[in-house]
């Protein structure tokens, strides 16, 4: 007798001579050994329908399958309890007529282990099948709060903002994540609006920006290079702009040329090079207008992007003052020391500094390197916390992380970080995130930030003095 | 981790130059034999390595790749130290970023070893019609400045592999004729033929606090 399991390239010969025989007829049973039915390469020839295979087993196993076998597919499909994965369908047969006949006490022996064999991959069938129906339940049960939830702020929260934004229930709430459906409003309340932009000066600044389109659309030629003014110039031409919506969210393809939204990422951005020309384009900022414009329509997207852009760690990156982004790292080492102690040490070990994956997960306000609803739900406590949440969520990611980064050395490390999983549990990350501390020795981040800030010996002190050269010349001419 | 990988060297490689010229997808080309036609933008640095056997030894090349803005040089030059390689990649279509080639040489010996390999590259040859940066022009440039010089593509894979094992190549010259101990070293530098490993790694450290 022959076993045949899970090897379709090498039993299509087989196969084909089942197949042939099967289709014939259900009355047509003396085919040889074992049958196993697999996932079978289309160009193997027409094989059998997985339903027509299934009916077939049921009538051999003397069993009505799940449900009633002569019921139409809906009623197979309906029931969750079993269903038979094609690859499990394992029929057992008598040897061919040109064979002698097994002796009974093999046959028995076989029948046995055939039934073993069913009866584990029903079991295991089973399990996958609750699985799926408890995926199901969760995802109707999470559907139904983000219901709710979006009743309560919509009812509740959003028309007594200013009296009930600090309460504790709406922060719980908020940490919670926000509903998709409110998130753009409670963003923008969150964020403000201290600069005052209006709907018009939006219009003037997206005005202003096309003129300036329009008269550079002649490749510059004026460059003179080294001018740190006329490369600010630069960067915020049309082209650079361009260059960098077409390789913002490529996978959603909503960005890009002749997608929805790629006129107004594009109007975003130009408008605030005009708002902001001492700012400029920077890269990482398509990442945060992109995101801000899947929640809020386009001049609120504008106001929310100039505003949060201008939060003092925000302007500190994208303004690329190297020494105050010096002094934000360093804050960050002070509560990743007091939190993970032992991974610190290990990225210490390993010369790993926190620029090479802060700068990506900073700019971006983690839209790159999370998965855009988990970068959501960052977005969502960081407009509620500030710019402390952004430092609290990479801790939370290397807390998540930390046995596998204290197995690995400098690069792999290096690599995981600028290239996060592309499955984060979002549950999982925000219980990490929760068990971060923002306390050292009884301060707080602003207060240790405010310490590094206030001693710029502190960066001094550290045995490396070429590159404490480079950053006091790269910081001088940053301003 | 790093039970997987034994190798003799290795050799850190910086990929530079400006902002869409294709640095990412050479890389993921040659490491991964990707491309993305909409690859996203890189910010800060990102990494990868492949390991390639030359001449009995085998070689792990980590790569950094750095974004190409030229805003963000401040934080990406202190990127360059350690590094004993580095492609300066330009696009065969857009002149202007062949022309901050120089700029960008100057920022590299600004930062990184004086020793170090360097290749120009011209990507996007596949873009043959569209071309604004003849191949003379530029290997003379190559040439005049003591480089090597490569003109790939990484969307149809042309010379992407040579580029990096040519560069790989010559780093391995140079280290090879300094008689450095061979064995398992971690790690390597140019400049300083002795105590390798250890100054590797304090070159590194250097490096990344300074960012």
């Amino acid at each position: 007798m022959k076993y045949l399991l899970a090897l379709p390239a090498v039993l299509f010969g087989f196969l084909n001579l089942f197949a042939k025989k099967v289709t014939d007829g259900p009355t047509e049973q003396n085919n040889p050994g074992w049958k196993l039915f697999g996932k079978i390469p289309p160009r193997e020839g027409p094989l059998k329908d997985p339903k027509k295979i299934q009916k077939e087993y049921e009538t051999k196993s003397g069993k009505a399958g799940p449900g009633n076998p002569t019921s139409p597919r809906q009623g197979v499909r309906k029931n969750l309890d079993f269903e038979p994965l094609s690859t499990t369908a394992l029929i057992l047969e008598d040897r061919p007529a040109n064979l002698p006949a097994k002796p009974a006490e093999e046959a028995q022996k076989h029948r046995q282990q055939y039934e073993e064999m069913v009866a584990q991959a029903k079991k295991r069938e089973l399990k996958e099948a609750q699985k799926r129906k408890k995926q199901l339940e969760d995802r109707c049960k999470l559907e139904e709060s983000i219901g709710t939830a979006a009743q309560i702020w919509n009812q509740e929260i959003l028309p007594n903002w200013s009296t009930l934004c600090t309460s504790r229930r709406v922060r719980d709430l908020w940490w919670q994540g926000i509903p998709p459906s409110v998130r753009g409003k409670v963003w923008s309340l969150a964020v403000g609006n201290e600069l005052n932009i209006t709907h018009e000066l939006y219009n003037i600044c997206l005005a202003r920006a096309k003129e300036k389109w329009r008269s550079t659309a002649v490749p510059t030629t004026d460059t003179e290079g080294r001018d740190v003014l006329d490369s600010s110039d630069r960067e915020s031409s049309l082209e650079l702009i361009k260059l960098d919506i077409s390789r913002t969210f490529p996978q959603l393809c909503i960005f890009q040329q002749g997608g929805p939204y790629y006129d107004v990422l594009h109007s975003i951005l130009g408008a605030y090079t005009c708002y902001r020309p001492d700012v400029g384009y920077v890269q990482g900022m398509s990442f945060i207008a992109a995101v801000l414009i899947l929640n809020l329509d386009t001049a609120d997207a504008f106001i929310a992007f100039a505003n949060l852009l201008n939060k003092p760690c925000q302007m500190a990156f994208f303004r690329v003052d190297h020494s105050l982004m010096l002094t934000y790292f360093a804050a960050f080492e002070v509560f990743f020391e007091e939190n993970l102690p032992k991974l610190f040490a290990h990225f210490k070990k390993n010369s790993l500094t926190p620029d090479i994956y802060l700068i990506d997960w900073i700019f971006t306000l983690y839209s790159k390197s999370l998965p855009l609803d988990l970068a959501c739900r960052v977005w969502d406590v960081f407009c509620r916390d500030g710019e402390e949440f952004l430092f609290r969520t990479a801790l939370g990611v290397l807390r998540l992380y930390q046995d596998v980064l204290t197995s690995m050395d400098f690069i792999h490390m290096a690599q995981f970080l600028t290239r996060l999983p592309d499955l984060i549990p979002p549950e999982q990350l925000f219980q990490h995130i929760a068990a971060v501390h923002m306390t050292s020795r009884n301060r707080k981040w602003a207060q240790v930030l405010l310490l590094r800030r206030g001693c710029p010996s502190c960066r001094r002190s550290d045995p490396k003095p070429a590159s404490t050269r480079r950053v006091c010349r790269s910081g001088s001419s940053g301003r | 981790m790093g039970s997987d990988d034994s190798y003799n060297f290795v050799f850190k490689v910086v990929l530079i130059g400006e902002s869409g010229v294709g640095k990412s997808n050479l890389l993921s080309r040659f490491t991964k034999n990707e491309f993305l036609h909409d690859s996203r933008t890189t910010i800060g640095v990102e990494f990868s390595t492949r390991t390639v056997q030359l001449d009995n030894f085998t070689i792990k090349a980590q790569i950094w790749d750095t974004a190409g803005l030229e805003r963000y040089r401040a934080i990406t030059s202190a990127y360059y130290r350690g590094a004993v390689g580095a492609l300066l990649v330009y696009d065969i279509s857009k002149h202007l970023t062949y022309e901050s080639a120089e700029r960008w040489l100057k920022e590299l010996y600004d930062h990184a070893d004086p020793h170090m390999v360097v290749m120009l590259v011209g990507n996007k040859k596949d873009l043959e019609n569209l071309r604004t940066v003849p191949t003379e022009e530029a290997k003379d440039f190559a040439d005049k400045k003591g480089l090597m010089f490569m003109e790939t593509s990484a969307l149809d894979s042309t010379n992407v592999e040579a580029a990096f094992n040519e560069v790989l190549t010559a780093i391995h010259k140079k280290v090879a004729s300094r008689e450095v101990t061979r064995g398992s070293i971690s790690a390597v530098t140019l400049s300083s033929p002795l105590g390798l490993t250890r100054e590797a790694q304090e070159e590194r450290k250097g490096c990344c606090k300074s960012s």
